[in-house]
Protein backbone atom coordinates (compact mmCIF):
# COMPACT_ATOMS: atom_id res chain seq x y z
CA UNK A 1 0.00 0.00 0.00
CA UNK A 2 1.37 3.68 -0.99
CA UNK A 3 0.59 6.56 -0.06
CA UNK A 4 -1.39 7.52 -3.21
CA UNK A 5 -3.44 4.33 -2.76
CA UNK A 6 -4.39 4.94 0.89
CA UNK A 7 -7.48 5.75 2.94
CA UNK A 8 -5.57 9.07 4.06
CA UNK A 9 -4.60 10.25 0.30
CA UNK A 10 -8.87 9.86 -0.38
CA UNK A 11 -9.63 11.97 2.96
CA UNK A 12 -7.48 14.48 1.78
CA UNK A 13 -8.54 14.09 -1.42
CA UNK A 14 -11.85 15.03 -0.43
CA UNK A 15 -10.88 18.04 1.71
CA UNK A 16 -9.35 19.44 -0.96
CA UNK A 17 -12.73 18.97 -3.10
CA UNK A 18 -14.34 20.69 -0.32
CA UNK A 19 -12.12 23.51 -0.37
CA UNK A 20 -12.11 23.95 -4.33
CA UNK A 21 -15.85 24.10 -3.95
CA UNK A 22 -16.03 26.17 -1.51
CA UNK A 23 -13.48 28.81 -3.14
CA UNK A 24 -15.59 28.53 -6.41
CA UNK A 25 -18.57 29.15 -4.51
CA UNK A 26 -17.50 32.06 -3.30
CA UNK A 27 -15.84 33.18 -7.01
CA UNK A 28 -19.47 32.42 -8.36
CA UNK A 29 -21.24 35.00 -6.12
CA UNK A 30 -18.58 37.53 -6.63
CA UNK A 31 -19.01 37.61 -10.11
CA UNK A 32 -22.39 37.49 -9.25
CA UNK A 33 -23.62 34.56 -11.21
CA UNK A 34 -26.09 32.22 -9.74
CA UNK A 35 -25.59 28.47 -9.12
CA UNK A 36 -28.61 26.60 -8.76
CA UNK A 37 -28.70 22.71 -8.13
CA UNK A 38 -28.78 21.67 -11.43
CA UNK A 39 -25.34 23.57 -12.23
CA UNK A 40 -23.88 21.86 -9.77
CA UNK A 41 -24.71 18.82 -10.80
CA UNK A 42 -23.50 19.82 -14.26
CA UNK A 43 -20.40 21.26 -12.62
CA UNK A 44 -20.24 17.71 -10.74
CA UNK A 45 -19.75 15.64 -13.94
CA UNK A 46 -17.65 17.93 -15.64
CA UNK A 47 -14.88 17.62 -12.53
CA UNK A 48 -15.30 13.82 -12.53
CA UNK A 49 -14.61 13.80 -15.93
CA UNK A 50 -11.52 15.81 -15.83
CA UNK A 51 -10.43 13.54 -13.03
CA UNK A 52 -10.98 10.79 -15.01
CA UNK A 53 -8.86 11.89 -17.60
CA UNK A 54 -5.85 12.85 -15.28
CA UNK A 55 -6.28 9.46 -13.40
CA UNK A 56 -6.33 7.94 -16.94
CA UNK A 57 -3.19 9.29 -18.16
CA UNK A 58 -1.00 8.63 -15.00
CA UNK A 59 -2.55 4.78 -14.57
CA UNK A 60 -1.27 4.40 -17.97
CA UNK A 61 1.84 6.11 -17.43
CA UNK A 62 2.27 3.82 -14.52
CA UNK A 63 1.37 0.94 -16.75
CA UNK A 64 4.41 1.32 -18.94
CA UNK A 65 1.71 2.59 -21.23
CA UNK A 66 2.95 5.50 -23.43
CA UNK A 67 0.81 5.42 -26.13
CA UNK A 68 -2.51 4.81 -24.31
CA UNK A 69 -1.61 7.68 -22.13
CA UNK A 70 -0.65 10.07 -24.54
CA UNK A 71 -3.98 9.15 -27.02
CA UNK A 72 -6.41 9.37 -23.89
CA UNK A 73 -4.85 12.40 -22.81
CA UNK A 74 -5.39 13.77 -26.15
CA UNK A 75 -8.87 12.81 -26.69
CA UNK A 76 -9.96 12.65 -23.30
CA UNK A 77 -8.50 16.04 -22.91
CA UNK A 78 -9.46 17.98 -25.54
CA UNK A 79 -13.38 16.59 -24.52
CA UNK A 80 -12.35 18.24 -21.55
CA UNK A 81 -11.51 21.28 -22.71
CA UNK A 82 -14.91 21.35 -25.34
CA UNK A 83 -17.24 20.78 -22.61
CA UNK A 84 -15.55 23.07 -20.02
CA UNK A 85 -15.98 25.98 -22.25
CA UNK A 86 -19.29 24.63 -23.05
CA UNK A 87 -20.11 24.62 -19.26
CA UNK A 88 -18.64 27.67 -18.64
CA UNK A 89 -21.45 29.25 -21.25
CA UNK A 90 -24.12 27.60 -19.42
CA UNK A 91 -22.50 28.34 -15.53
CA UNK A 92 -22.66 32.12 -17.11
CA UNK A 93 -26.55 31.81 -17.77
CA UNK A 94 -28.33 34.26 -15.20
CA UNK A 95 -25.53 36.60 -14.61
CA UNK A 96 -26.72 39.62 -13.05
CA UNK B 1 -6.01 39.90 1.53
CA UNK B 2 -9.30 39.52 2.57
CA UNK B 3 -11.62 36.16 4.08
CA UNK B 4 -13.23 36.05 0.19
CA UNK B 5 -10.05 36.20 -1.52
CA UNK B 6 -8.71 33.68 0.91
CA UNK B 7 -11.48 31.36 0.44
CA UNK B 8 -11.05 31.69 -3.51
CA UNK B 9 -7.23 31.02 -3.49
CA UNK B 10 -7.73 28.67 -1.10
CA UNK B 11 -9.94 26.63 -3.29
CA UNK B 12 -7.98 27.35 -6.29
CA UNK B 13 -4.61 25.78 -4.59
CA UNK B 14 -6.83 23.11 -3.56
CA UNK B 15 -8.07 22.23 -6.83
CA UNK B 16 -4.94 21.95 -8.56
CA UNK B 17 -3.73 19.90 -5.53
CA UNK B 18 -6.28 17.92 -5.96
CA UNK B 19 -5.47 17.33 -9.55
CA UNK B 20 -2.10 16.63 -9.47
CA UNK B 21 -3.19 14.00 -6.40
CA UNK B 22 -5.33 12.54 -9.15
CA UNK B 23 -2.64 11.86 -11.46
CA UNK B 24 -0.48 10.35 -8.84
CA UNK B 25 -3.10 8.30 -7.42
CA UNK B 26 -3.81 6.72 -11.62
CA UNK B 27 0.65 6.88 -12.07
CA UNK B 28 0.58 4.49 -8.28
CA UNK B 29 -2.00 2.69 -9.61
CA UNK B 30 -0.79 1.55 -12.88
CA UNK B 31 2.30 0.53 -11.43
CA UNK B 32 1.31 -0.75 -7.84
CA UNK B 33 2.61 -4.19 -7.18
CA UNK B 34 -0.92 -5.13 -5.41
CA UNK B 35 -2.27 -4.64 -9.31
CA UNK B 36 -0.12 -7.59 -10.31
CA UNK B 37 -2.83 -9.61 -8.83
CA UNK B 38 -2.38 -13.45 -8.07
CA UNK B 39 -0.44 -14.91 -5.36
CA UNK B 40 0.69 -12.20 -2.96
CA UNK B 41 -1.96 -13.01 -0.12
CA UNK B 42 -3.44 -17.10 0.59
CA UNK B 43 -6.56 -15.34 1.84
CA UNK B 44 -8.66 -15.56 -1.56
CA UNK B 45 -8.48 -11.80 -1.57
CA UNK B 46 -8.16 -11.90 -5.67
CA UNK B 47 -10.91 -14.31 -6.12
CA UNK B 48 -12.90 -10.52 -5.84
CA UNK B 49 -15.48 -10.77 -8.58
CA UNK B 50 -19.25 -11.36 -7.91
CA UNK B 51 -19.80 -14.91 -9.19
CA UNK B 52 -23.01 -15.47 -7.72
CA UNK B 53 -24.76 -12.53 -9.87
CA UNK B 54 -23.68 -13.50 -13.11
CA UNK B 55 -24.21 -17.38 -12.03
CA UNK B 56 -26.18 -19.75 -14.88
CA UNK B 57 -27.71 -22.90 -14.37
CA UNK B 58 -26.01 -24.23 -17.22
CA UNK B 59 -22.87 -23.25 -19.13
CA UNK B 60 -22.44 -20.96 -21.90
CA UNK B 61 -21.42 -23.68 -24.43
CA UNK B 62 -23.89 -25.78 -26.07
CA UNK B 63 -24.21 -29.41 -26.42
CA UNK B 64 -25.55 -30.35 -30.07
CA UNK B 65 -25.46 -33.73 -31.20
CA UNK B 66 -23.45 -36.54 -29.99
CA UNK B 67 -21.05 -35.97 -28.31
CA UNK B 68 -17.13 -37.75 -28.07
CA UNK B 69 -14.16 -38.04 -25.71
CA UNK B 70 -10.73 -36.61 -26.58
CA UNK B 71 -8.05 -39.20 -27.60
CA UNK B 72 -4.93 -37.77 -25.80
CA UNK B 73 -2.90 -40.01 -28.09
CA UNK B 74 -3.71 -38.36 -31.33
CA UNK B 75 -6.04 -35.14 -29.97
CA UNK B 76 -3.36 -33.61 -27.83
CA UNK B 77 -0.85 -32.06 -30.67
CA UNK B 78 2.01 -31.80 -28.34
CA UNK B 79 1.36 -35.74 -27.38
CA UNK B 80 1.04 -36.18 -31.29
CA UNK B 81 3.97 -34.72 -32.56
CA UNK B 82 6.09 -35.93 -30.19
CA UNK B 83 5.58 -39.34 -31.41
CA UNK B 84 5.79 -38.17 -35.07
CA UNK B 85 8.89 -37.14 -34.10
CA UNK B 86 10.07 -40.19 -32.25
CA UNK B 87 8.47 -42.81 -34.48
CA UNK B 88 8.69 -41.28 -38.55
CA UNK B 89 11.36 -42.14 -40.67
CA UNK B 90 11.33 -41.22 -44.25
CA UNK B 91 11.66 -44.31 -45.31
CA UNK B 92 8.58 -46.32 -43.72
CA UNK B 93 6.72 -43.12 -43.93
CA UNK B 94 3.39 -43.59 -41.99
CA UNK B 95 3.48 -47.88 -42.08
CA UNK B 96 6.62 -47.24 -39.51
CA UNK B 97 4.18 -44.96 -37.18
CA UNK B 98 2.31 -46.93 -34.22
CA UNK B 99 -0.91 -48.31 -35.44
CA UNK B 100 -2.57 -45.19 -33.69
CA UNK B 101 -0.89 -42.54 -34.95
CA UNK B 102 -1.07 -44.42 -38.45
CA UNK B 103 -4.77 -44.72 -38.33
CA UNK B 104 -5.30 -41.04 -37.55
CA UNK B 105 -2.86 -39.87 -40.22
CA UNK B 106 -4.81 -42.19 -42.82
CA UNK B 107 -8.13 -39.95 -41.72
CA UNK B 108 -6.35 -36.70 -41.58
CA UNK B 109 -4.05 -36.47 -44.80
CA UNK B 110 -3.83 -32.59 -44.53
CA UNK B 111 -2.86 -32.69 -40.56
CA UNK B 112 0.00 -34.96 -41.63
CA UNK B 113 0.84 -32.82 -43.60
CA UNK B 114 1.58 -29.74 -41.24
CA UNK B 115 2.79 -31.98 -39.07
CA UNK B 116 5.66 -32.67 -41.04
CA UNK B 117 6.11 -29.01 -42.04
CA UNK B 118 6.55 -28.60 -38.32
CA UNK B 119 9.01 -31.37 -38.26
CA UNK B 120 11.10 -30.92 -41.52
CA UNK B 121 10.92 -27.26 -42.49
CA UNK B 122 10.14 -25.51 -39.42
CA UNK B 123 12.51 -27.25 -36.34
CA UNK B 124 15.57 -27.39 -38.25
CA UNK B 125 15.04 -23.33 -39.33
CA UNK B 126 14.55 -23.11 -35.23
CA UNK B 127 17.40 -24.79 -34.00
CA UNK B 128 19.93 -22.87 -36.72
CA UNK B 129 18.18 -19.27 -35.51
CA UNK B 130 18.56 -19.96 -32.01
CA UNK B 131 22.01 -20.68 -32.42
CA UNK B 132 22.44 -17.18 -33.69
CA UNK B 133 20.08 -15.61 -31.69
CA UNK B 134 19.53 -17.22 -28.06
CA UNK B 135 21.75 -14.83 -26.31
CA UNK B 136 18.92 -12.21 -26.32
CA UNK B 137 16.94 -14.59 -24.11
CA UNK B 138 19.45 -16.11 -21.75
CA UNK B 139 18.30 -14.81 -18.82
CA UNK B 140 13.84 -15.36 -19.33
CA UNK B 141 15.32 -18.78 -20.70
CA UNK B 142 16.94 -19.37 -17.09
CA UNK B 143 14.19 -18.04 -15.24
CA UNK B 144 11.51 -20.23 -16.90
CA UNK B 145 13.58 -23.31 -16.17
CA UNK B 146 14.55 -21.85 -12.77
CA UNK B 147 10.15 -22.25 -12.41
CA UNK B 148 9.90 -25.25 -13.99
CA UNK B 149 12.86 -26.80 -12.04
CA UNK B 150 10.85 -27.62 -8.38
CA UNK B 151 7.85 -29.99 -9.48
CA UNK B 152 6.34 -33.14 -7.52
CA UNK B 153 6.68 -36.39 -8.83
CA UNK B 154 4.57 -37.41 -11.75
CA UNK B 155 2.02 -39.90 -10.59
CA UNK B 156 2.41 -42.43 -12.88
CA UNK B 157 0.19 -45.53 -10.92
CA UNK B 158 -3.35 -45.73 -12.37
CA UNK B 159 -6.41 -44.61 -9.78
CA UNK B 160 -6.91 -47.88 -7.82
CA UNK B 161 -3.60 -47.46 -6.89
CA UNK B 162 -2.34 -43.80 -6.49
CA UNK B 163 -5.66 -41.86 -5.45
CA UNK B 164 -6.33 -43.41 -2.38
CA UNK B 165 -5.07 -42.63 0.83
CA UNK B 166 -2.00 -44.73 2.12
CA UNK B 167 -1.01 -45.35 5.58
CA UNK B 168 1.35 -42.51 6.42
CA UNK B 169 4.42 -41.70 9.25
CA UNK B 170 2.69 -38.38 8.95
CA UNK B 171 -0.60 -39.54 10.06
CA UNK B 172 -3.71 -39.21 7.88
CA UNK B 173 -6.93 -41.28 7.75
CA UNK B 174 -6.68 -44.30 5.28
CA UNK B 175 -10.88 -44.36 5.75
CA UNK B 176 -13.52 -41.43 5.05
CA UNK B 177 -13.90 -39.26 7.46
CA UNK B 178 -17.61 -38.39 8.29
CA UNK B 179 -17.66 -34.64 7.36
CA UNK B 180 -20.36 -32.89 8.43
CA UNK B 181 -21.99 -31.46 5.03
CA UNK B 182 -20.73 -30.85 1.69
CA UNK B 183 -21.30 -27.17 1.78
CA UNK B 184 -19.11 -27.12 4.77
CA UNK B 185 -16.16 -29.46 3.30
CA UNK B 186 -16.69 -27.27 0.07
CA UNK B 187 -15.50 -23.75 1.88
CA UNK B 188 -12.96 -25.42 4.16
CA UNK B 189 -11.57 -27.35 0.66
CA UNK B 190 -11.68 -23.80 -0.91
CA UNK B 191 -10.06 -21.81 2.08
CA UNK B 192 -7.26 -24.14 2.17
CA UNK B 193 -6.67 -23.95 -1.62
CA UNK B 194 -6.37 -20.50 -1.09
CA UNK B 195 -4.04 -20.88 2.07
CA UNK B 196 -2.04 -23.24 -0.42
CA UNK B 197 -1.80 -20.13 -2.92
CA UNK B 198 -4.39 -20.71 -5.18
CA UNK B 199 -5.62 -17.50 -7.00
CA UNK B 200 -9.34 -18.69 -8.02
CA UNK B 201 -11.14 -21.62 -6.52
CA UNK B 202 -14.45 -23.71 -8.22
CA UNK B 203 -15.95 -27.01 -7.89
CA UNK B 204 -17.68 -28.81 -10.52
CA UNK B 205 -19.50 -32.10 -10.96
CA UNK B 206 -17.22 -34.17 -13.64
CA UNK B 207 -18.89 -34.34 -16.78
CA UNK B 208 -17.17 -37.54 -18.14
CA UNK B 209 -17.14 -36.01 -21.36
CA UNK B 210 -14.27 -34.02 -20.79
CA UNK B 211 -12.31 -36.99 -19.54
CA UNK B 212 -9.95 -38.49 -22.66
CA UNK B 213 -11.31 -41.28 -24.47
CA UNK B 214 -7.33 -42.95 -24.40
CA UNK B 215 -5.25 -41.49 -21.79
CA UNK B 216 -1.33 -39.90 -22.29
CA UNK B 217 1.36 -42.24 -21.57
CA UNK B 218 2.86 -42.54 -18.15
CA UNK B 219 -0.24 -41.56 -15.88
CA UNK B 220 -0.36 -45.49 -14.85
CA UNK B 221 -2.80 -46.73 -17.55
CA UNK B 222 -2.63 -49.56 -20.17
CA UNK B 223 -1.38 -48.04 -23.14
CA UNK B 224 -3.64 -48.00 -25.90
CA UNK B 225 -7.18 -49.08 -23.91
CA UNK B 226 -9.51 -46.85 -23.38
CA UNK B 227 -9.99 -44.83 -20.05
CA UNK B 228 -12.38 -46.51 -17.84
CA UNK B 229 -13.70 -43.49 -15.74
CA UNK B 230 -13.08 -44.63 -12.04
CA UNK B 231 -16.84 -44.04 -9.98
CA UNK B 232 -14.30 -41.80 -7.37
CA UNK B 233 -13.75 -39.39 -9.90
CA UNK B 234 -16.98 -37.83 -9.09
CA UNK B 235 -16.28 -33.66 -8.33
CA UNK B 236 -13.72 -31.71 -10.20
CA UNK B 237 -11.82 -29.39 -7.54
CA UNK B 238 -10.18 -26.24 -9.88
CA UNK B 239 -7.39 -24.52 -8.75
CA UNK B 240 -4.61 -21.89 -10.33
CA UNK B 241 -2.39 -19.17 -10.47
CA UNK B 242 -1.30 -16.66 -13.11
CA UNK B 243 1.51 -16.25 -15.26
CA UNK B 244 3.61 -13.16 -13.81
CA UNK B 245 2.02 -10.32 -15.31
CA UNK B 246 5.35 -8.29 -17.03
CA UNK B 247 6.97 -11.13 -18.86
CA UNK B 248 3.13 -11.92 -20.31
CA UNK B 249 3.07 -8.78 -21.79
CA UNK B 250 6.46 -9.39 -23.31
CA UNK B 251 5.34 -12.58 -24.94
CA UNK B 252 6.34 -14.37 -26.80
CA UNK B 253 9.89 -14.77 -26.51
CA UNK B 254 10.24 -13.48 -22.74
CA UNK B 255 6.83 -14.75 -21.56
CA UNK B 256 6.76 -18.49 -19.86
CA UNK B 257 4.43 -20.77 -18.46
CA UNK B 258 6.45 -22.55 -16.37
CA UNK B 259 5.93 -19.96 -13.51
CA UNK B 260 2.05 -20.88 -13.27
CA UNK B 261 2.49 -24.35 -14.30
CA UNK B 262 4.79 -25.18 -11.73
CA UNK B 263 2.66 -22.77 -8.61
CA UNK B 264 -0.47 -24.83 -9.89
CA UNK B 265 1.23 -28.04 -9.87
CA UNK B 266 2.49 -27.87 -6.57
CA UNK B 267 -0.86 -26.20 -5.15
CA UNK B 268 -2.88 -29.33 -7.24
CA UNK B 269 -0.85 -31.98 -5.57
CA UNK B 270 -1.07 -30.13 -2.05
CA UNK B 271 -4.98 -30.18 -1.91
CA UNK B 272 -5.22 -33.62 -3.22
CA UNK B 273 -2.79 -34.79 -0.57
CA UNK B 274 -4.96 -32.79 1.94
CA UNK B 275 -8.10 -34.46 0.88
CA UNK B 276 -6.53 -38.07 1.01
CA UNK B 277 -5.65 -37.24 4.51
CA UNK B 278 -9.58 -36.60 5.61
CA UNK B 279 -9.61 -40.29 4.08
CA UNK B 280 -11.04 -39.53 0.23
CA UNK B 281 -9.60 -40.63 -2.54
CA UNK B 282 -7.81 -37.50 -4.76
CA UNK B 283 -5.80 -37.39 -8.08
CA UNK B 284 -3.75 -34.22 -9.23
CA UNK B 285 -4.40 -33.17 -13.45
CA UNK B 286 -1.73 -31.10 -13.85
CA UNK B 287 0.28 -28.81 -15.79
CA UNK B 288 2.41 -29.40 -18.12
CA UNK B 289 1.54 -32.94 -19.12
CA UNK B 290 -0.04 -34.88 -16.30
CA UNK B 291 -3.80 -34.57 -17.03
CA UNK B 292 -6.65 -37.55 -18.01
CA UNK B 293 -8.89 -34.96 -18.59
CA UNK B 294 -9.58 -31.46 -20.63
CA UNK B 295 -9.40 -28.77 -17.88
CA UNK B 296 -10.66 -25.49 -19.11
CA UNK B 297 -14.16 -26.94 -19.91
CA UNK B 298 -14.21 -28.51 -15.87
CA UNK B 299 -13.07 -25.07 -15.24
CA UNK B 300 -16.46 -23.54 -17.10
CA UNK B 301 -18.42 -25.67 -15.02
CA UNK B 302 -16.97 -24.60 -11.37
CA UNK B 303 -17.83 -21.00 -12.64
CA UNK B 304 -14.35 -20.11 -13.08
CA UNK B 305 -15.43 -18.70 -16.36
CA UNK B 306 -15.69 -18.74 -20.04
CA UNK B 307 -13.98 -20.16 -23.13
CA UNK B 308 -13.20 -17.22 -25.51
CA UNK B 309 -12.38 -17.00 -29.38
CA UNK B 310 -9.12 -17.90 -28.86
CA UNK B 311 -10.35 -21.40 -26.66
CA UNK B 312 -8.49 -20.24 -23.58
CA UNK B 313 -10.22 -19.80 -20.26
CA UNK B 314 -11.11 -16.27 -19.36
CA UNK B 315 -11.83 -15.59 -15.91
CA UNK B 316 -13.23 -11.97 -14.54
CA UNK B 317 -10.07 -11.46 -12.29
CA UNK B 318 -7.54 -12.73 -14.52
CA UNK B 319 -8.75 -12.17 -17.95
CA UNK B 320 -6.70 -15.52 -19.86
CA UNK B 321 -3.26 -15.25 -17.49
CA UNK B 322 -4.68 -18.26 -15.35
CA UNK B 323 -2.77 -21.77 -15.53
CA UNK B 324 -5.32 -24.05 -14.14
CA UNK B 325 -4.96 -27.24 -12.23
CA UNK B 326 -7.77 -30.12 -11.51
CA UNK B 327 -8.08 -32.51 -8.67
CA UNK B 328 -10.78 -35.23 -8.89
CA UNK B 329 -12.41 -36.72 -5.74
CA UNK B 330 -15.47 -38.02 -4.59
CA UNK B 331 -15.52 -36.13 -1.37
CA UNK B 332 -18.88 -34.80 -1.29
CA UNK B 333 -19.14 -30.92 -2.29
CA UNK B 334 -20.89 -28.73 -3.76
CA UNK B 335 -20.50 -28.00 -7.05
CA UNK B 336 -20.77 -24.19 -8.07
CA UNK B 337 -22.61 -22.62 -10.45
CA UNK B 338 -21.29 -21.74 -13.96
CA UNK B 339 -20.79 -17.96 -14.89
CA UNK B 340 -21.78 -15.68 -18.09
CA UNK B 341 -19.92 -12.24 -17.86
CA UNK B 342 -20.00 -11.00 -21.23
CA UNK B 343 -17.75 -12.57 -22.35
CA UNK B 344 -19.54 -14.87 -25.47
CA UNK B 345 -20.69 -11.27 -26.92
CA UNK B 346 -17.51 -9.66 -26.36
CA UNK B 347 -15.27 -11.87 -28.12
CA UNK B 348 -18.13 -12.36 -31.16
CA UNK B 349 -17.02 -8.65 -32.36
CA UNK B 350 -13.88 -8.27 -30.64
CA UNK B 351 -11.79 -10.65 -32.63
CA UNK B 352 -8.14 -8.63 -31.38
CA UNK B 353 -6.74 -12.25 -30.43
CA UNK B 354 -7.26 -13.29 -34.23
CA UNK B 355 -6.21 -9.97 -35.64
CA UNK B 356 -3.02 -10.22 -33.27
CA UNK B 357 -2.28 -14.11 -33.90
CA UNK B 358 0.63 -14.69 -36.45
CA UNK B 359 -0.23 -17.64 -37.36
CA UNK B 360 -3.83 -17.20 -38.07
CA UNK B 361 -4.82 -20.06 -36.24
CA UNK B 362 -7.46 -18.16 -34.65
CA UNK B 363 -10.83 -17.80 -36.38
CA UNK B 364 -12.63 -14.99 -37.31
CA UNK B 365 -15.47 -16.89 -37.80
CA UNK B 366 -18.18 -18.48 -35.80
CA UNK B 367 -18.42 -21.49 -33.27
CA UNK B 368 -18.10 -24.59 -34.45
CA UNK B 369 -19.30 -28.37 -33.30
CA UNK B 370 -16.87 -29.98 -31.99
CA UNK B 371 -17.04 -33.28 -30.46
CA UNK B 372 -20.70 -32.50 -30.43
CA UNK B 373 -20.34 -29.00 -28.53
CA UNK B 374 -21.05 -25.65 -29.97
CA UNK B 375 -18.02 -23.96 -28.84
CA UNK B 376 -14.91 -21.53 -30.35
CA UNK B 377 -12.39 -23.78 -32.28
CA UNK B 378 -8.47 -23.14 -32.57
CA UNK B 379 -6.66 -24.76 -35.40
CA UNK B 380 -3.92 -26.53 -33.31
CA UNK B 381 -1.69 -27.61 -36.02
CA UNK B 382 -1.12 -23.55 -36.98
CA UNK B 383 -0.65 -22.41 -33.82
CA UNK B 384 1.96 -25.15 -32.34
CA UNK B 385 3.79 -24.50 -35.48
CA UNK B 386 4.45 -20.89 -34.92
CA UNK B 387 4.89 -21.44 -31.13
CA UNK B 388 7.30 -24.17 -31.12
CA UNK B 389 9.21 -21.92 -33.54
CA UNK B 390 9.70 -19.33 -30.73
CA UNK B 391 13.34 -19.03 -29.82
CA UNK B 392 12.40 -17.55 -26.17
CA UNK B 393 10.89 -19.95 -24.17
CA UNK B 394 8.84 -22.35 -26.16
CA UNK B 395 4.97 -21.48 -26.63
CA UNK B 396 3.50 -18.22 -27.82
CA UNK B 397 0.70 -16.88 -25.28
CA UNK B 398 0.44 -13.64 -27.72
CA UNK B 399 -3.12 -14.70 -27.52
CA UNK B 400 -3.44 -14.40 -23.75
CA UNK B 401 -1.38 -10.87 -23.80
CA UNK B 402 -3.41 -9.16 -26.19
CA UNK B 403 -7.02 -9.97 -24.71
CA UNK B 404 -8.92 -6.91 -23.31
CA UNK B 405 -9.67 -9.39 -20.72
CA UNK B 406 -5.78 -9.90 -19.11
CA UNK B 407 -5.42 -6.65 -17.88
CA UNK B 408 -3.77 -5.97 -14.43
CA UNK B 409 -6.26 -5.46 -11.39
CA UNK B 410 -6.48 -1.32 -11.34
CA UNK B 411 -9.15 1.30 -10.57
CA UNK B 412 -9.03 1.47 -14.76
CA UNK B 413 -9.37 -2.23 -15.55
CA UNK B 414 -11.77 -3.40 -13.40
CA UNK B 415 -14.21 -0.48 -14.37
CA UNK B 416 -14.31 -1.68 -17.73
CA UNK B 417 -14.78 -5.32 -16.60
CA UNK B 418 -17.75 -3.83 -14.30
CA UNK B 419 -19.44 -2.16 -17.38
CA UNK B 420 -18.79 -5.25 -19.87
CA UNK B 421 -19.96 -7.39 -17.67
CA UNK B 422 -23.69 -5.51 -16.64
CA UNK B 423 -23.88 -4.94 -20.12
CA UNK B 424 -26.81 -7.23 -21.88
CA UNK B 425 -27.05 -4.87 -25.09
CA UNK B 426 -23.42 -4.93 -26.01
CA UNK B 427 -22.81 -1.88 -27.18
CA UNK B 428 -19.82 -1.27 -24.13
CA UNK B 429 -18.39 -4.45 -25.96
CA UNK B 430 -17.40 -2.27 -29.24
CA UNK B 431 -16.70 0.81 -27.58
CA UNK B 432 -14.14 -1.06 -25.36
CA UNK B 433 -12.89 -3.33 -28.25
CA UNK B 434 -12.08 0.00 -29.98
CA UNK B 435 -10.29 1.78 -27.30
CA UNK B 436 -8.46 -1.61 -26.62
CA UNK B 437 -7.47 -1.88 -30.44
CA UNK B 438 -6.61 2.41 -30.11
CA UNK B 439 -4.41 2.76 -27.15
CA UNK B 440 -2.64 -0.58 -26.61
CA UNK B 441 -2.01 -2.21 -30.23
CA UNK B 442 0.69 -4.49 -30.52
CA UNK B 443 3.53 -4.77 -33.15
CA UNK B 444 2.55 -6.13 -37.26
CA UNK B 445 2.05 -9.86 -36.21
CA UNK B 446 4.47 -11.24 -38.37
CA UNK B 447 7.55 -9.29 -36.57
CA UNK B 448 6.51 -11.91 -34.15
CA UNK B 449 8.76 -14.50 -36.04
CA UNK B 450 12.01 -15.61 -36.38
CA UNK B 451 14.51 -14.13 -38.87
CA UNK B 452 15.06 -16.91 -40.72
CA UNK B 453 10.74 -16.78 -41.39
CA UNK B 454 10.76 -13.12 -41.88
CA UNK B 455 10.18 -11.92 -38.38
CA UNK B 456 11.69 -9.90 -36.19
CA UNK B 457 11.75 -11.96 -32.74
CA UNK B 458 9.18 -9.24 -32.06
CA UNK B 459 7.37 -9.26 -28.59
CA UNK B 460 4.15 -7.58 -27.55
CA UNK B 461 5.36 -5.48 -25.01
CA UNK B 462 9.46 -4.76 -24.08
CA UNK B 463 10.58 -7.50 -21.64
CA UNK B 464 10.87 -6.08 -17.55
CA UNK B 465 14.21 -5.03 -16.70
CA UNK B 466 15.03 -8.18 -15.21
CA UNK B 467 14.96 -10.21 -17.88
CA UNK B 468 17.23 -7.84 -20.86
CA UNK B 469 20.06 -10.82 -20.99
CA UNK B 470 21.72 -7.65 -22.88
CA UNK B 471 21.87 -5.66 -19.77
CA UNK B 472 23.49 -8.08 -17.54
CA UNK B 473 25.81 -10.69 -19.36
CA UNK B 474 28.70 -9.20 -21.79
CA UNK B 475 28.04 -10.88 -25.24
Amino acid sequence: MQFFNSAFFWFMEGVLVCLAVIGFKVWMEDRKIPMPFWKWILLGMWALFFGFTIAFVGTNLGEKEPKAALLGGIIFGLLTVISGVGLWRVLKTGKK
Amino acid sequence: MDRRQFLKATGAASATLGSAGLGFFGYQAGRDPESYTGWETHEGAQQTFNRKRHAKENPHYKKVGQTSRVDARTDVIFYRRGDLMRYWRDDTGIEGLPAHLRAYYKEHPDVLEQDLFQRKEIFPKMMEDSRKHRDQFILSSAWSNAMGAVSPDRINQPPEKSDFPQPSRFGGNTEPLNMKSPEKTSKLIKKIAHELGSTLVGIAELNPDWVYQYPMKGRGFEADEPLQIPEHWKYAVVVGTPMSWDPMYANPNYGTSNDAYSRSRIIAFRVASFIKQLGYPARPHTPGADYDLMVPPVAIDAGLGEQGRHGVLITPELGCNFRPAVITTDLPLVPDKPIEFGVQSFCKTCKICAENCPSGAISMGGKEVVRGYLRYQLDREKCHTFWSSNLGNMGCRICIAVCPYTRKSNWLHKAALKVSANDPTGLSHSALTELQKRFYPGPDPQKYYMPSLGGENASFRRPPWWLRSEDFIEF
